[in-house]
């Protein structure tokens, strides 16, 4: 589904993504973890072309997504992206922001588009608050409904940017069950976090990268409990000290 | 002897409202073009080609590092030996266009600067087009920051199409200065100018303040 | 076009024009100092509180903002005769820029001021200081920092509002593009060679003032 074929990026002289190469089949769930400036990030940019890169192929679902005669709105709309800080836009309602890929994308009567809206805050467990502006809501909250408008354009693919990095602790709880219940309906998703519980319950596999490069990939357990590598060892114990 | 200037004044005053009205047309049209021309410009200077940047940039330093009045000498007198015939009246709204567009234009960036580099990348990455982007996401945004100076600059426009009097239009400063050369009471002459001038910007001038406090609270 | 650009009679022209820019330079220097104590009073005298000062400084700071600068230099040029002032025309095109840019000014140091967090001057009230000390030791240092910027701004819009001065014949830099297209009709030459003129001051001054913004908000980083 996601092809990362000998992908390297520099920003200036910096070497952010050093030869990856990757494959994420349909279904999966991919948990990207690493130290700060490692890449990860730069990592899920690139799939929907955030970033660019400076060679290499990345393809999803047998379209280039560097290419230049790609239709990038066409993929960006099969892709939801989810960022750190939200990014909910703060002069629309709740609805509104959910709603407004798939009337001005999608070109998806309005009437239908609300009752899409609709759904999908009921699948965040928002449906109340869709009347309100974001500033009125928490960061949870916020995120809940990033997602929903991430979901409203019924993409095959979720990418999440450190979802619960920029929440308070106990906030953190109610986004990561909205992604747990993505798993089950069998969405491909590629999550960068540190959430080490989220990832041990739900990830297929986790991949850990540092300085652009990924170091090492395997299943949950076998990287928490038995890391291969040195650096791997070093970043789990910092996470769990923490 | 001023009582008999006044009652002269008060004969003429049809002549003052002309140039009122002169006045008002050339601010019309210049506030209605230099906005469409500088959003535009505006859009280019905060965007990401290079090229039109510079441009626009290029255009944006001869506009704000030279004075108005030369400006219009400049389209009035070279455009002619260049093959361009313009009567001072299209010479006038072009100058006011080359202008105040410039001046809009780094209102407009600033105002699509300030919007977070976020806010574009949510827009994109749920598939919209970059004119959707702007037309949706950013630009209702950018709106709340670029009004209040956008009004204000409206005033300053407004008061440089006196300048325009240089090349002979009939608006109301050169109404001032024809009538001065008959009735020689420039104090009377020009407070009336002046009056009427205010009456057009003032209320412009309070629009704005009202526009800064009620944006500086939200 | 530019192709028969004749830049012989621009290096015959040149004496004229530094004499021209000289002007400018003097005619600006001495209006942005006039100006800056006009608009230190006029801010003085608005926010005084005392009404007799107030409201008549509200007045002046007013008409001018919502008047042109050349209805305002007509207004004296044909004004002051008619009270019988003979006042030659560089001066009253200085005074006309000094009470033009001194309202604009008024109003820079009035931002400045009340962007002095109201906590500052409950500090200062609560360690016993009068209102003058409070002026002088708390607001106005730190005021000043933040009207430097829009000073040097003001005094970009001052340097070429002089231009207009050219319509009252003072020989400033203008007023000598003016007599270069009238004596050789080569406006081109005449123009953009003053235009130059402006754009060397323009950058050197908004190389400053852009200077200033950047100290201004290092300042307020730390």
């Amino acid at each position: 589904m996601i092809e990362f074929k000998n992908v390297n990026k520099w920003f200036g002289k910096l070497h952010v993504l050093n030869n990856i190469n990757l494959k994420i089949p349909k279904g999966e769930v991919l948990v990207i973890c690493g130290p700060s400036g490692s890449g990860k990030s730069t990592l899920i940019r690139c799939i929907n072309r955030l970033e660019k890169i400076q060679n290499g192929e990345i393809i999803v679902n047998n379209t280039p997504v560097h290419d230049k005669l790609t239709n990038l709105t066409k993929l960006r709309a099969e892709i939801g992206f989810v960022f750190q800080q939200f990014h909910l836009y703060p002069h629309m309602t709740v609805l509104q922001n959910v709603m407004l890929a798939p009337v001005n994308v999608k070109k998806i009567a309005k009437a239908e588009a609300k009752k899409i809206a609709m759904e999908k805050l009921e699948q965040v467990g928002l449906t109340e608050k869709h009347g309100v502006h974001p500033a009125q809501l928490s960061g949870g909250q916020q995120q809940r409904v990033a997602i929903a408008r991430g979901l409203a354009m019924s993409p095959e693919i979720m990418l999440f940017d450190e979802p619960t990095s920029a929440l308070d602790p106990e906030m953190i709880g109610e986004v990561l069950d909205v992604m747990v219940n993505l798993v089950s309906e069998g969405m491909t998703m590629c999550v960068v976090t540190h959430e080490m519980g989220f990832a041990r319950k739900v990830a297929n596999r986790v991949l850990f990268m540092d300085e652009g490069a990924i170091v090492e990939t395997g299943t949950p357990n076998e990287f928490f409990d038995n890391p291969k590598t040195d650096r791997a060892a070093t970043f789990i114990s910092m996470i769990l000290t923490h | 002897m001023m009582g008999f200037y006044f009652s002269r004044l008060v004969e003429i005053y049809p002549f003052f409202l002309k140039g009122l009205w002169m006045t008002s047309k050339i601010a019309f049209i210049s506030l209605v073009t230099c906005t469409l021309i500088g959003v535009i410009l505006g859009i280019f200077r905060s965007g990401n080609n290079i090229i039109l940047k510079r441009i626009v940039g290029v255009y944006v330093a001869f506009v704000r590092g030279t004075p108005f009045v030369v400006q219009i000498f400049i389209v009035f007198f070279i455009l002619p030996d260049w093959g361009i015939q313009l009567d001072a009246f299209s010479a006038a709204l072009l100058a006011m266009a080359i202008m105040g567009s410039g001046f809009i234009c780094e209102i407009v960036a600033g105002g699509i600067d300030s919007i977070s580099k976020g806010q574009w990348e949510a827009a994109a990455s749920s598939g919209l087009t970059l004119t959707q982007q702007l037309r949706l996401v950013i630009m209702p945004q950018a709106m709340k920051v670029i009004l209040p100076p956008l009004v204000g600059q409206y005033v300053l426009l407004i008061k440089d199409t006196s300048v325009i009097s240089v090349i002979g239009v009939m608006e109301l400063t050169r109404v001032g200065w024809v009538t001065v050369v008959r009735i020689p009471e420039g104090l009377m002459v020009f407070s009336l100018v002046g009056v009427l001038y205010f009456s057009i910007s003032y209320p412009l001038i309070l629009l704005s303040n009202y526009l800064e406090r009620k944006m500086a609270v939200q | 076009m530019l192709v028969d650009f004749n830049f012989r009679i621009i290096f015959e022209y040149l004496p004229l024009f530094l004499t021209g820019l000289r002007s400018t330079f003097f005619i600006s220097l001495v209006s942005i100092s006039l100006a800056l104590v006009t608009g230190v009073i006029a801010c003085a005298c608005r926010i005084s509180g005392i009404k007799i000062l107030k409201y008549p400084a509200i007045a002046f700071i007013e008409i001018i903002r919502s008047t042109p600068l050349l209805v305002q230099i007509y207004f004296l040029y044909f004004g002051l005769p008619t009270l019988g002032l003979r006042v030659p025309e560089i001066q009253t095109g200085i005074i006309a820029l000094m009470l033009n840019s001194g309202a604009y000014i008024a109003e820079i140091i009035r931002a400045g001021i009340t962007s002095v967090d109201q906590g500052q001057l409950e500090a200062g009230t609560a360690s016993g200081l009068n209102y003058i000390q409070r002026m002088r030791f708390i607001i106005l240092p730190q005021a000043l920092g933040v009207t430097v910027p829009p000073l040097l701004g003001q005094s970009i819009v001052l340097v070429k509002d002089s231009a207009l001065l050219s319509l009252i014949s003072v020989m400033e830099l203008t007023r000598c593009g003016q007599t270069m297209t009238s004596e050789r009709f080569m406006p081109a030459e005449a123009f953009f060679t003053v235009a130059f003129f402006y754009m060397c001051i323009y950058f050197c001054l908004k190389a400053l003032a852009d200077w200033s913004q950047r100290k201004l908000i290092f300042r307020e980083a730390y």
